[in-house]
């Protein structure tokens, strides 16, 4: 039997939100699962559309393709919602300011 | 003659028979199934592709050009992808051909099972699946939906032959059946052109 998943608080700062997301999840899952319009395509660390800067925390980072993310902007703290998985309490925001008006 | 010069030249002559067959018969689903079994021939050959010639993905995919056209010509590329690497289902635009070198990928083939009534809404239903492994490849039309999972401990590692370079691709289109969502990541090419 696997171990139980825990549960980590996630600030999106772009939406000044606080969701749980489990450590099973990924952050681009809990935060599409809270209702949050979170910038995604491929959704599976092929595109990079879901490029974020992590402000603070830890996370896992599942397979993704070399294009998805730079050496350089992995170096710089950026990660992929959508491959990251976390550790512990995160803080992280897309690049280019507030969530989207629906 | 060095190994990267009989590779390329193979390369070369596998492109011409490629031509040979869709200047015959346009890209059809026959022309499609020809090229996918030269392809795995090519494969075959796997001396013409040892593991040193092609550097390891830094993260856990990775493709290397083989043979690239200019313009809208075709792009050859060996790809390297590490176990558990997936992507989503997803729609490239254009056709595309595989055939392993060593590893396994699972190609699962889906179609769209809705109106498209609502933007960025979709929903997908799976319709087949593929075990592309050494011996084996599969091919698949313009605007076919497929999804890839790399299975067991060893890297996939293939060529894939698509109808355009991988810099000059159309739109993206990307399936979620978790988010009943479609998603699509901007043209290629009109960022090459812009």
């Amino acid at each position: 039997m696997g171990r139980a998943a825990k549960i980590f608080s996630v600030t999106i700062a772009n939406s000044k939100r606080v969701i749980d997301c489990a450590s099973t999840s990924t952050i681009l899952q809990a935060a599409i699962a809270a209702g949050i319009d979170y910038p995604y395509a491929c959704a599976s660390g092929n595109c990079g559309t879901c490029v974020s800067h992590l402000e603070s925390g830890k996370v896992s980072m599942l397979p993704r393709g070399d294009a998805s993310l730079s050496a350089e902007q992995a170096a710089a703290g950026m990660t992929l919602a959508c491959r990251a998985r976390p550790r512990s309490d995160v803080t992280i925001c897309w690049p280019g300011g507030g969530e989207k008006k629906k | 003659m060095s190994v990267a010069e009989k590779r390329s030249r193979a390369c070369e002559k596998f492109l011409a028979k490629v031509h040979n067959i869709t200047g015959k018969e346009g890209v059809t689903p026959s022309a499609l199934h020809a090229i996918k079994r030269k392809l795995v021939g090519l494969a075959k050959k796997t001396a013409l592709f040892p593991r040193a010639d092609f550097e390891m993905p830094a993260a856990q995919g990775r493709n290397h050009p083989l043979l690239v056209e200019d313009g809208d010509g075709l792009g050859l590329y060996l790809t390297i992808n590490m176990p558990g690497k997936e992507a989503a289902p997803h729609d490239h635009g254009i056709w595309c051909v595989n055939a392993a070198i060593s590893g396994r990928e699972r190609h699962d083939f889906f179609r769209r099972t809705d109106e498209g009534e609502t933007p960025g809404r979709a929903t997908v239903a799976k319709v087949g699946e593929v075990l592309v492994e050494p011996g084996h490849g599969m091919a698949m039309g313009d605007h076919d939906i497929h999804g890839t999972v790399v299975v067991g401990r060893e890297p996939a590692i293939g060529l894939a032959l698509y109808g355009y370079a991988l810099a000059r691709f159309p739109s993206v289109v990307w399936y979620h059946p978790e988010f009943s969502s479609v998603r699509a990541t901007p043209s290629r090419r009109r960022a090459l052109a812009g």
